[in-house]
């Protein structure tokens, strides 16, 4: 019983922020599903689509829907551009006059909400320094370590590819973020809405409610790892990922480490959605942002068809599957 | 797709295997037809379709391109013409530079036909259309050529252009309309193509069956009647009065059906030899042969069956081919059982077989008495078999009854005689009630109320049977008011416009055209009606043609006949035949040919079981109880070896001349020697079985050895002959497969709603377990979508019905959200949760239900790919 209070508390408190966050982001749910996702699992989250879709404004949402508790939630952004260098996110040591040392300064690294803006019009350098912090969550300088923030979760966005003066980030960097959703706009009734109603939107900005704290964030990063999961679904992963190393039309499939990726997601979106169990439906609705980055494929049309394919298949599977050897439990 | 192309090689392939192909061969077939008319053309049917198929496939290929027609074709055109012209001058010689030019001018043809109807298949829409009216006017042009139209003439020309022009209009359509993204393009053009050829045939045999009476009674009315001869015109609506039996030869039917037409044939059955002359004259007297009596009518078939359970069964029935030869199978109470007693006298008559068959036995009634005869060597291949028949005949009875004495002063004057005799006979008194009931029966039917009422109109006038006989004979016989006789004879009366009205009705009151079993059938019924006590006889009609041989008779098998026999107390039956004369019947097909000559005498006959028999030494060891020995009969009390010599002996069995090697140890065979030794062993009245044995040489020589084929060893014969030699009954064939496959598509369309039913029973299944109940019902949700076409490929079960709910209000989601709990959750489900499985199945199907309407419902159920799709695993 007490399990299935606190689940409750959860699923309240999951509730509550994905709320707030709508009072902003309208017709959003499924995006800020994905990024609540990303970040419990511990992940980061990576956006691309046009500028003026709201993927800034939802990472401030985000920031300012959590409450300080011990110390201020820092939120940083960074506008990536293509003279921005590694110095100017990690920080540097500055000589300072009363110690006589170089002290560190930190850079806007670290933080615990860090919006990479425009993450591919910055040089390789760059982009492959910030990703290796998101990866390690520490930065070596010199001789001394510095830990990043307990909780340091990056909404990096970035223009599709296709525009100019962007530098494509490299499939091996890609990797590290754990899902890639494509923001989209919104459907013409909301964006009636949004139109409507600009100069309330712009005021919920400012003034969106704190409803949860660090604490309770990380309390559900933990959580999250008791979510259950059928074997069953495991191995339907397991499938998944391979099938990719063999389709046709995949140059190169997934790996093992995104299969890993991929379970954590699982898990963190069934509690998103208030659930403490894992779903087809989840490994449905997760697998295109969770792998589709990860993936090289042959052509364009490969590109649209092939998950879906493996997906497809996958899902059929399961579907015929009559699991019921573990009644058990049932009353 | 190039930019240069018109069509992908994929249709392209398609054309050529759908359509050209097809064309193709029917242009061979069409070909081969136009060459048997056109002498020009020189049989080349093979050469000339191939010169079509370069064309047509070089069109198809062509066309492929970005090519224009009329450019490219006015080219080809020109080409061809002037190739032609140069082939005209550069050839050798006069007949020579003929032929070539001849034959390019062929080819050039039939190539630029292949290179339009190519065109046609890959451009042109309309060019198929104008392609199939031009094969349809061609092939009418053809069939006009025919001097005999018939219906199968027509069906056969007609029949397949129009197959292929339904089909090449529609298969041009299709393959032109069927996207080339498609994925399963083969699967879909195959399809549609498998479900047009059915829907084709099923119509045309429909078709077919349900006209096939009504084209052939207008292929009769236009004097297409010449099909009627040819042999095996089977399926026809036309009636024979013999039939064939296993072995070829020819025998009455034991039934006969009223029918629009009767096919004859000409050849000679059986040749008779009859003693019965006028009372002190030499004038032969020739008698009807009887093989049958037809005393039931089955009314709903229209047919006169033969009925064992007569009453004074007098029908004598041997099997000739059973009898050892020379021995005599009687019974006399046939004699008795004639009813006969005044002016009858015994006569025999020897028949030789030529087509009748072995086992039938035909006599003037009413025989009793059968001894098969041996047939003289010379006439052995002439007559296949004979016997003597023995007869207790009327002497009232004569072929020449009813007609036409040809001013013979002797046959009038018995025909008057004959008259006035039965004249006496005043009131027909039936031996017992049973008889009485048995051969005065009528159905009951209103039909046949008609017939007594005119048989009672024309009788009107008559007194005594004899009178109310020939009444009934007048009737048939005058004339109408122009002068013109009232019914006339004919093979191919027709039948009413209804199929199932009375024959006899319309033959009688409308159309008073008909064959022999018309006229005995009315005058049977007319008969009956008046309560005299009559029945049908079936066989042989006999003319006397011939003025050489006296007493010989020779009959074919357009002489089979029925005709209408009448009980007169004292007098028996008597023959009366009441048919108005066709004069076909009265001329030989062909001359009559000699009669057989006497037979040699024969001095002893023996029959028995072989028991040994040596091939190289022609010895045969019979084992005998019985034995003819100078026409007396002797049988021993024991069986009796007797050693015979076989070396000049003709070894005969029922079909003809065998070997020695075909007589085996344990047949039964009769022997017959005519051998000079045995002519002077006389025989005393003392003598016995053993006594004449001793007196016989050592090895008795042996003329003539008859096998008889033991009944079951025949039966394992006519088994055997009818396994190897019953033809193959294609129609049988036909129906019986599309009888199946007409099941087999009812099931295989009926298949998904099985299914469905089966779900349901199980999703509504009480006794389940929570998680059971569940899956099934969310199986058989999501199989009902399917069906619907709403299939959950490819989703999520929770978006799909997601989706679902929001297209149809139903609230699926809600139970997939619990069964997915179910499935791969951990927690016990709530309370409502377990409600919601419950109630969710039947309010979630009605909601589907009420969504989507009854008919499209009905229809959805009706697809079995979709069915598959959901059943199948994906690859």
């Amino acid at each position: 019983m007490e399990t299935t209070q606190q689940n409750e508390q959860v699923v309240t408190t999951i509730q509550k922020l994905i709320d707030n966050i709508e009072t902003v982001i309208k017709g959003k749910r499924d995006q800020i599903q994905f990024v609540l996702t990303a970040l419990l699992a511990k992940g980061h989250i990576l956006m691309e689509d046009n500028p003026g879709t709201g993927k800034t404004v939802m990472a401030k949402t985000l920031a300012h829907s959590v409450a300080g508790g011990a110390g201020d939630v820092q939120f940083k952004r960074i506008q990536f551009t293509p003279d921005l260098l590694p110095m100017d996110l990690i920080g540097s040591h500055i000589f300072d006059e009363n110690k006589k040392d170089f002290v560190f300064k930190k850079g806007p690294l670290f933080c615990h909400f860090l919006l990479a803006d425009e993450i591919n019009r910055a040089s390789p350098k760059v982009q492959s320094a910030l990703l290796e912090c998101m990866a390690e969550n520490q930065i070596t300088i010199g001789e001394t370590t510095y830990p990043l923030e307990k909780l340091f979760f990056t909404i990096a966005t970035q223009n599709p590819v296709e525009t100019e003066g962007t530098y494509p980030l490299p499939t091996a960097q890609l990797d590290r973020f754990f899902i890639k959703i494509y923001f989209g706009y919104v459907d013409e009734q909301t964006e009636l809405d949004i139109y409507n109603d600009y100069l309330g939107i712009q005021n919920n900005i400012s003034k969106v409610k704190q409803v949860i704290s660090l604490e309770e964030i990380i309390h559900l990063q933990n959580e999250t790892e008791k979510v259950f999961i059928h074997e069953e679904l495991v191995v339907a992963v397991r499938n998944l990922i391979r099938a990719t190393r063999s389709h046709p039309e995949i140059t190169l499939g997934a790996s093992t480490r995104s299969g890993i990726t991929f379970l954590k997601c699982l898990k963190a979106f069934a509690m998103v959605n208030g659930r403490m169990y894992v779903t087809e439906d989840d490994l449905a609705r997760l697998a295109p942002p969770v792998l589709d980055h990860r993936l090289i494929y042959r052509s364009k049309e490969g590109r649209q068809k092939a998950l879906g394919q493996i997906l497809a298949k996958e899902l059929d599977r399961l579907r015929r599957l009559n699991l019921q050897s573990q009644g058990t439990f049932m009353a | 797709m190039k930019p240069g192309q018109y069509h992908t090689l994929k249709k392209t392939v398609y054309r050529l295997l759908l359509l050209v192909i097809l064309t193709v061969l029917f242009i061979c077939f069409f070909l081969k037809r136009v060459n048997a008319y056109y002498a020009i053309l020189g049989n080349g049917w093979i050469s000339q379709t191939i010169y079509f198929a370069i064309g047509c496939t070089t069109a198809v290929f062509v066309f492929r391109y970005r090519f224009r027609f009329f450019t490219l074709s006015a080219a080809l055109a020109l080409f061809l013409a002037i190739l032609y012209q140069i082939i005209q001058q550069v050839s050798f010689g006069e007949f020579d530079s003929f032929h070539a030019a001849i034959r390019f001018y062929v080819f050039s043809i039939l190539f630029l036909v292949g290179w339009l109807s190519g065109y046609g298949f890959s451009r042109s829409r309309f060019v198929t259309i104008f392609w199939s009216a031009l094969l349809l006017l061609s092939e009418i042009a053809l069939i006009s050529r025919t001097s005999d139209i018939t219906v199968s003439s027509l069906i056969s020309g007609l029949i397949p252009v129009l197959v292929y022009c339904f089909y090449c209009i529609y298969t041009a359509e299709l393959i032109r309309n069927v996207s080339e993204e498609e994925a399963r393009f083969s699967f879909f053009i195959g399809k549609r193509l498998v479900w047009f050829t059915l829907l084709i045939l099923v119509f045309l045999v429909g078709l077919l069956t349900l006209f096939k009476s009504e084209f052939q009674a207008v292929e009769k009315q236009w004097g297409g009647g010449k099909a009627q001869n040819k042999e095996g015109n089977g399926g026809s609506n036309s009636e024979s009065m013999t039939q064939k039996d296993k072995n070829g030869g020819i025998q009455n039917k034991d039934q006969t059906k009223l029918s629009g037409s009767l096919s004859k044939d000409k050849s000679l059955v059986f040749v008779a030899r009859l003693d019965n002359f006028f009372e002190n004259t030499k004038i032969p007297n020739p008698l009807y042969f009887t093989s049958h009596y037809y005393t039931r009518f089955d009314t709903l078939t229209q047919t006169f069956e033969v009925d064992d359970s007569l009453p004074h069964n007098d029908l004598f029935k041997p099997d000739p081919s059973k009898i050892p030869l020379y021995f005599k199978e009687s019974d006399t109470s046939m004699i008795s059982a004639s009813l006969g007693t005044l002016d009858r006298k015994v006569i025999t008559a020897d028949i030789y077989k030529v087509n009748l068959s072995p086992e039938s036995f035909v006599a003037p009634s009413t025989a009793f008495y059968c001894q098969p005869i041996s047939v003289p060597e010379e006439y052995k291949k002439e007559y296949r078999s004979a016997y003597t028949a023995k007869m207790w005949v009327s002497e009232l009875n004569s072929a020449y009854f009813i007609y036409n004495p040809a001013g013979n002063m002797e046959l009038e004057k018995f025909q008057e005689l004959r008259f006035a005799k039965l004249r006496e006979v005043t009131r027909i008194q039936s031996p017992d009630k049973a008889f009485e009931r048995y051969y005065t029966f009528m159905p009951s039917n209103p039909e046949y109320k008609r017939i007594a009422a005119l048989s009672k109109k024309i009788t009107a006038d008559a007194e005594a049977p004899i009178d109310k006989i020939l009444a009934i004979r007048d009737y048939f016989l005058s004339k109408d008011e122009f002068n013109q006789p009232l019914f006339s004879y004919s093979d191919n009366p027709g039948v009413p416009g209804i199929p199932s009205a009375s024959k006899l009705n319309y033959f009688l009151f409308e159309n008073r055209k008909g064959y022999c079993a018309y006229y005995a059938g009315a005058t049977l019924f007319m008969l009956r009606s008046l309560g005299i006590p009559s029945r049908l006889a079936a066989g042989f009609l006999a003319t006397d043609r011939s003025s050489k041989n006296p007493g010989w008779y020779w009959f074919y098998a357009d002489q089979a006949h029925a005709w209408v026999q009448v009980y007169f107390q004292g007098y028996g039956w008597i023959d009366f035949d009441t048919t108005v004369p066709d004069v076909n019947t009265r001329q030989a097909p062909q001359p009559d040919g000699t009669p057989p000559s006497e037979v040699p005498a024969t001095y002893l006959v023996m029959d028995g079981e072989v028991t040994a028999i040596d091939t190289i030494k022609k010895t045969l060891e019979l084992s005998t109880t019985k034995m003819l020995y100078h026409d007396t009969e002797f049988v021993a009390p024991a069986n009796r070896e007797v050693l015979t010599d076989v070396s000049l002996a003709r070894i005969i069995n029922d079909t003809g001349t065998v070997s020695l090697g075909f007589v085996k140890t344990g047949m039964r065979v009769t022997l017959v020697s005519r051998a000079e030794a045995l002519k002077t062993i006389y025989t005393r009245s003392s003598d016995n079985f053993d006594a004449i044995l001793e007196r016989l040489p050592a090895r008795v020589p042996v003329d003539e050895v008859k096998v008889l084929v033991k009944p079951e060893q025949k039966q394992k014969k006519e088994e055997k002959q009818k396994k190897s030699t019953q033809p193959v009954n294609w129609l049988n064939i036909l129906y019986t497969t599309l009888i199946t496959l007409v099941i087999l598509t009812c099931i295989v369309f009926l298949l998904p709603f099985l299914i469905w039913l089966y779900m349901r029973v199980l999703a509504q299944s009480k006794n389940n377990a929570t998680e059971r109940k569940a899956f099934f019902r969310h199986r058989a949700l999501l199989y009902y979508l399917n069906q619907m076409d709403y299939s959950a490929y490819g989703m999520g079960p929770q978006s799909f019905a997601q989706r679902m709910d929001k297209t149809m209000g139903t609230e699926l989601e809600r139970f997939m959200s619990v069964y997915q709990k179910l499935k791969y959750g951990t927690q016990p489900l709530l309370l409502q949760e377990k409600d919601q499985i419950e109630t969710a199945f039947s309010s979630n199907l009605k909601r589907i239900k009420k969504f989507i309407p009854l008919t499209k419902r009905v229809g959805a159920f009706f697809s079995v790919g979709r069915t598959l799709q959901f059943f199948i695993k994906p690859r």
